[in-house]
């Protein structure tokens, strides 16, 4: 359980990672673009500031009683009070290099745009400007330098920055938590599959239903329901032919029963002695059948590993003919074997002789005595065919296909068969690639007229 | 007591009667289901043990078509299903009892004899006249405690009498309860069977009174209660 869990989860991390990851990267690259933008932003607008300053500072700048004054206005050096307690530093110089008013040891520098300086340990921003000055003489033009400590300017690369990383954050969340909706909106019917199935209540083997499966989820559901339909099928075939044997061995049982009930109250010795002798062809013949329904339960497809012995048919018919031999001649029947060599199939050895059993039973069972019973192997047109005739009643036409039905038992008959032989012969026949059908003997009777794959030779 | 066996397997038919006639029944069987009119038209049966596989017409067909008739006559049916569905309905058709194959002659036995002392309206398994008792679990006669031998006829012709000790039981009728399909049936030979029994009843407080035109009346010297 914690497996299965583990793997559905697993296949929710890699649709995860396949959306999220490259989302991930992309915003990585787009966070650091915009980094850059933030930076950017903020060294132009800080450099607006250092030149408003500046130009706040040289316009102050005047001759005063021919001499050159520079005064700093206040508002030059407020514009900076962005609450992150940065420092200015300014320096106004003239033109031959005479400091005017300021930092005399404040690094010049280049026009606009402003340069990054260390200053008395501190990163300043610096800019220097120049302007001329009305009736300085020599003096003019004097030079502005302003410079202005980096709080200011890196907490708007900050909040610049943070704004931008939030909204790729959201993005990437966002993008997240919809592929884990839509997994689970999409894995959904695959999980009430998986309840389905392991629903306690199925044990009937009743088709899957999940409704609103994808069409990508529908064939395996469909595929399910077809291996489960088959299951059934044969489990219900299965049932049918285990309630049949039940039943066939319930009148048996009864018989059994009862003849033995007989002969303990019976108290003249002949009438026991009878009843004992019947007691035991009863339970023979229930052994037979036992032995059939084991024998059918064997040829069913899937309960036994096939095999594929070389098989001598006219040998195992021979077998078969000499241990009948003593029932036929108890029975003043005629059987008789021809044959012109051998015919080597391939098959389930004894499925094949069981099959030959069930057939000369059958022959001898509905022959009369006095009748003739005959098994006849050949080659023709690169078949093996068995052919077993008798002289008994037949079958008539429209019984032909039904006797080959387990428990089938021709109406009227009174002959004690189980129903089982034929069906016997059919399943053992196709099982080995054959067929199997019946015909008319030539002096009235059946025949069952069996045909196989002949063996390479 | 005659009855009428339905069974279509013919091995199991024929020891099922050889069975019940050491219990001293009187038993006819038929194959088919066809056949169990004619012969409920030729006898009179107390009770049918009916097989519901039959061929031509089912025992179910069979059951149905005696109780349209109206015919009263107790069957219990013998199957090899034994589900719930198949004795619920077989009893819903009129069945008066039920037994799944295969099962124990003894279990069939009783259940005969139970369907026959509730067909008799009769609750005590024996049925007592004067002095003879007849025990209806053994199937023996005894008088004044000293079982009675009998022939099957006699004692076939006797337990008529003395199911119905005290009521008239015409010629006819007897011999319709006695004599099985395989008998002919010789109505004057149930003079010469009574004649027997009378023999056997003397000395006893029980007679059997001939009552000319009319048949035979088993009776008692006891003084009434």
């Amino acid at each position: 359980m914690r497996i299965r869990s583990l793997r559905i989860g697993s296949l929710r991390l890699q649709l995860l990672a396949w959306v999220v990851l490259p989302l991930a990267g992309l915003s990585a690259i787009n966070l650091w673009t915009s980094q850059r933008n933030a930076l950017a932003t903020a060294d132009l607008v800080t450099d607006r500031m250092l030149v408003g300053s500046a130009r706040t500072i040289a316009e102050q700048a005047a001759m005063t009683e021919g001499v050159l004054v520079a005064t700093i206005p206040p508002a030059a050096i407020e514009m900076f009070d962005t609450g992150d307690r940065d420092s200015v530093y300014y320096q106004v110089k003239t033109a031959r290099g005479r400091l005017l008013t300021g930092y005399p040891d404040l690094p010049e520098t280049s026009r606009p745009p402003g340069t990054e300086v260390t200053y008395r340990g501190r990163r300043l921003r610096l800019l220097t400007f120049g302007q001329s000055v009305v009736g300085a003489g020599d003096d003019s033009p004097i030079t502005v330098t302003v410079g202005v400590t980096l709080g200011g300017h890196d907490a708007m690369v900050r909040r610049l920055w943070f704004s931008a990383f939030a909204q790729q954050l959201a993005l990437v969340a966002i993008a997240g938590l919809f592929v884990l909706l839509g997994l689970r909106r999409g894995l959904a019917p695959l999980l009430r599959l998986r309840d389905a199935v392991r629903s306690p209540n199925r044990s009937e083997l009743e088709p899957v239903e999940v409704p609103d499966a994808q069409s990508e989820i529908r064939p395996l559901i469909d595929a399910l329901n077809a291996y489960m339909a088959r299951v059934r099928a044969q489990m219900a075939a299965q049932r049918r032919f285990i309630a049949n044997a039940a039943h066939q061995l319930r009148t048996p049982l009864a018989l059994l029963s009862t003849q033995a009930s007989y002969a303990l109250r019976e108290t003249a010795s002949d009438a026991r002695h009878e009843a004992l002798v019947a007691l035991q062809a009863s339970s023979g013949r229930l052994a037979r059948l036992a032995e059939q329904l084991l024998t059918l339960s064997r040829a069913e497809p899937g309960s036994r590993r096939p095999r594929s012995d070389r098989i001598d048919l006219t040998e195992a018919a021979r077998q078969v003919l000499e241990t009948h031999a003593p029932i036929a001649v108890g029975r003043n029947i005629d059987l008789g074997l021809e044959e012109t060599g051998p015919v080597p199939v391939i098959g389930d050895g004894t499925m094949l002789r069981e099959m030959i059993v069930n057939l000369v039973d059958n022959a001898l069972r509905f022959s009369a005595s006095g009748g003739s019973v005959t098994v006849k192997l050949a080659v023709i047109d690169g078949e093996a065919r068995l052919t077993v005739a008798d002289d008994g009643p037949g079958i008539p036409l429209d019984e032909r296909e039904h006797v080959f039905e387990r428990f089938y038992r021709v109406a009227g008959t009174t002959e004690e068969g189980s129903g089982l032989g034929l069906a016997i012969v059919r399943e053992v026949v196709e099982n080995a690639g054959g067929r199997v059908s019946l015909g008319d003997g030539a002096t009235g009777g059946l025949i069952v007229d069996v045909r196989l794959p002949l063996a390479d030779v | 007591m005659r009855l009428l066996l339905v069974e279509d397997n013919r091995e199991l038919a024929d020891w099922l009667s050889k069975t019940l006639r050491q219990a001293s029944y009187v038993v006819d069987v038929v194959h088919d289901g066809e056949d169990v009119e004619h012969a409920l038209a030729a006898g009179d049966h107390a009770l049918i043990i009916l097989d519901l596989a039959l061929p031509r017409m089912g025992g179910m067909e069979v059951l149905k078509r005696l109780r349209a008739r109206g015919n009263p006559v107790p069957v219990i049916v013998l199957t090899a299903n034994a589900s719930l569905d198949g004795r619920v309905k077989g009893l819903n058709e009129g069945a008066d009892d039920y037994l799944a194959k295969p099962f124990q002659i003894e279990e069939l036995e009783a259940r005969i004899r139970v369907q026959l002392r509730r067909a008799n309206d009769r609750t005590a398994p024996v049925i007592s006249c004067g002095d003879l008792v007849f025990d209806t679990n053994t199937r023996l006669f005894s008088l004044a405690g000293a079982t009675l031998s009998l022939t099957p006829r006699e004692h076939a012709v006797l337990e008529q009498l003395v199911v119905k000790a005290g009521r008239t039981v015409s010629k006819a009728a007897l011999s319709a309860a006695i004599y099985d399909f395989d008998t002919d049936a010789d109505p004057s030979a149930i003079e010469i069977y009574v004649h027997r029994l009378r023999k056997k009843l003397e000395g006893s407080r029980v007679q059997i009174a001939t009552l000319r035109g009319l048949g035979y009346l088993l009776r008692h010297d006891d003084p009434a209660p």
